[in-house]
């Protein structure tokens, strides 16, 4: 996915986005707020994870997609069974939690955790591979012997 | 409590202490360099690293105050406290940008970067230090009159002995190691937290029957009194949301979230790795390491839930004590390791912001004002600035209850109002000005300022939406707005270096 000349773009939507989830919390629009919050947060996992421009798609779809589809999911799944059961008993549990609640423990919690970091370290060289930073130091020493620096 | 479980709490708090002691005796011969001093810099592997985040962003507050949050308005802090993913999110966005910085030049303090993608523009890191600098000192106050206050309730002492000996010794191996055995005693400190989480959450499982037996009790108790104190139970009140307004539950999902890539106890240890392609290994250590401690804090409150709905004890008329009264049910083992974890929790967080606030004043600062000093002349002066602000923090903290209150609202928020145009814009994108960061960190700064005076006079904001939250934003705006309009550290003003940084 090419990021390249879409970067300035990209901050100008996470400026829009800080605006718009500020206003959201400020008329109570909660759920809103959070599924873009996840949009926002998700455009600077792109932007740092990006290599010269580009964001490997392998990336993009696991860890980073998979994890925003899985808190979206969370957060609309905890407002619906809140809603549905209001202060009574619900009747049924998951693994014994409130079904509204039982969304935070399992999916923004565990499942966000495992889906973000174990995606981090099974695609570490999409992110900063060996050559990367081979080059990048490389490239660091050209520039200072060029400027007869020590680093 | 009994004299015999006050000693052997004593013992264990002091076993710890004096470890500490000795990991910070120990880690003064690695301390060689300013850049090792003050920054750690490229020394340690992703656990040391992972954990030692970890204790340092989790501070007592996570260990107690939490608990009583969720004991008095329900799940919501749990947004926050469940953050775990927050940490590999926070080394994906700016990971390898803030690590590669530490190649390109010195790099010892969050202030190098600054000058170093800003083309050592003063005033921004002037303000960005100031800004931290009032973190920090909030930061610091809190935890000394946590850990103090804590030991002196325990033991009879007065809270300034209390406060003198725990942070006294802390003070004497920060200043001697710097962030070398600041870095590695959070380490020990983080461990320490984590095997009290894990035993605290297996005692919540084994007391209870788990979760659906809470939920149950929640769901029949009704209003449970004692005197003048009643705590109401429903079924609702154990779901998503619990009884705060769910725009704060929004909040406490995307400030901890967001933020964490924003706070220096977490940017500090990314140049702090050795090899920054071990940067997803330190995602997992401190995400493992914060599921513990956040889940502990969790269960703390469900179990203090279920035994006042049991009316195994009385409802709470201070939620805070939530974590102590768990403890006390269960006995002397938890109590040990409560103790502990609060004890570890609290000396983490407090020398981590020693450190970086005497670090602003003996090395940041002078340099922006222009002031040459040596490195090893720095490292002199940053050990005497770690005892002068470590003594005065004990005494300020401990007579100034009201000012520690007010110092208190500089927290997390306020943290990431300066940092993230500095750094988090600053190394996304190339077109981030001098200029635009600089009206960001003004905006940050004046309306912290006005925004605790109008929420210290009772001023309600819409939607009761924390005020930072506001800050935060306004921040962000004016600096990529000022940015459009700008050009200072972009383009042919900006170090091809500093564009390598940003493009890897």
């Amino acid at each position: 996915m090419k990021l390249k000349g879409k970067t300035t773009s990209m901050v100008i939507l996470s400026t829009v986005l800080w605006v718009v989830i500020t206003l959201c919390g400020w008329m109570g629009h909660h759920i809103v707020g959070m599924v873009l919050g996840v949009v926002l947060m998700l455009i600077h996992m792109m932007l740092g994870a990006s290599r010269n421009g580009e964001l490997d798609k392998k990336f993009f779809i696991y860890p980073l997609l998979s994890w925003a589809v899985l808190w979206t999911a969370s957060f609309i799944l905890s407002e619906y069974h809140s809603n549905l059961y209001g202060t009574a008993m619900p009747d049924f549990t998951i693994l014994g939690f409130h079904p509204s609640f039982a969304w935070t423990v399992l999916t923004y919690w565990i499942g966000g955790m495992l889906t973000l970091t174990a995606g981090f370290v099974l695609y570490k060289d999409l992110w900063l591979s060996e050559e990367d930073w081979d080059n990048f130091r490389n490239s660091l020493q050209e520039i200072n012997q060029k400027r007869g620096l020590a680093k | 409590m009994t004299n015999g479980a006050k000693i052997l709490i004593t013992l264990f708090s002091l076993g710890m202490i004096v470890i500490s002691f000795l990991i910070g005796w120990w880690a003064k011969k690695k301390a060689t360099t300013a850049e090792l001093y003050f920054g750690s810099t490229g020394l340690f592997g992703p656990f040391i690293v992972g954990f030692s985040s970890m204790a340092a962003v989790a501070s007592a507050f996570a260990i107690v105050g939490i608990p009583g949050i969720l004991y008095s308005s329900g799940n919501a802090m749990t947004y926050w406290m469940l953050s775990s993913a927050a940490f590999a999110m926070a080394y994906i966005i700016l990971g390898k940008k803030i690590r590669a910085m530490a190649e390109v030049g010195t790099v010892a303090s969050l202030g190098d970067i600054s000058d170093l993608r800003y083309n050592n523009n003063k005033w921004i890191k002037i303000l960005m230090s100031i800004i931290i600098f009032i973190g920090s000192i909030a930061y610091l106050a809190s935890q000394i009159k946590a850990g103090s206050e804590l030991f002196s309730h325990l033991l009879g002492l007065s809270p300034m002995i209390a406060g003198f000996v725990i942070f006294g010794i802390l003070i004497l191996y920060t200043a001697l190691s710097g962030e070398v055995g600041g870095v590695l005693t959070q380490a020990f400190q983080g461990f320490v937290m984590v095997i009290a989480g894990i035993i605290i959450i297996i005692a919540f499982f084994s007391m209870t029957g788990g979760f659906g037996e809470v939920l149950k009790v929640a769901a029949t108790a009704g209003t449970v009194a004692s005197g003048e104190i009643v705590k109401e139970f429903n079924a609702g009140f154990l779901d998503a949301w619990g009884i705060m307004p769910r725009s704060v539950a929004m909040t406490w999902m995307l400030i901890p979230i967001l933020g964490t890539v924003g706070q220096p106890q977490v940017l500090t240890r990314m140049y702090a790795l050795k090899d920054p392609k071990d940067m997803p290994k330190l995602g997992l250590y401190a995400s493992l390491s914060h599921m513990v401690v956040g889940f502990m804090a969790v269960v703390v409150a469900y179990g203090v839930l279920f035994l006042v709905g049991k009316g195994l004890i009385p409802p709470l008329a201070n939620p805070d004590t939530a974590i102590f009264a768990f403890a006390d049910y269960l006995g002397l083992y938890a109590q040990l390791f409560v103790y502990a974890a609060i004890l570890a929790a609290s000396m983490s967080t407090a020398s981590m912001f020693l450190t970086l606030s005497a670090n602003i004043i003996a090395r940041d600062l002078p340099s922006a004002l222009g002031i040459k000093i040596s490195p090893q002349k720095q490292i002199n002066a940053s050990r005497i600035f770690i005892f002068v602000i470590g003594i005065l923090s004990i005494i300020f903290s401990l007579t100034s209850g009201n000012m520690v209150a007010i110092l208190g609202s500089f927290g997390w928020g306020t943290l990431m109002s300066a940092t993230f145009p500095v750094f988090v814009i600053g190394l996304l994108w190339d077109r981030a000005t001098s200029e635009g960061v600089l009206s960001g960190l003004v905006v940050s700064l004046i309306l912290n300022i006005v925004s605790l005076i109008l929420d210290r006079s009772g001023f309600k904001w819409p939607g009761s939406v924390p005020w930072y939250v506001n800050v935060i934003t306004a921040s962000i705006l004016v600096t990529v707005v000022v940015s459009f309009f700008t050009k200072g550290a972009t383009g042919e003003d900006l170090d091809e270096k500093v564009k390598m940084v940003i493009d890897l």
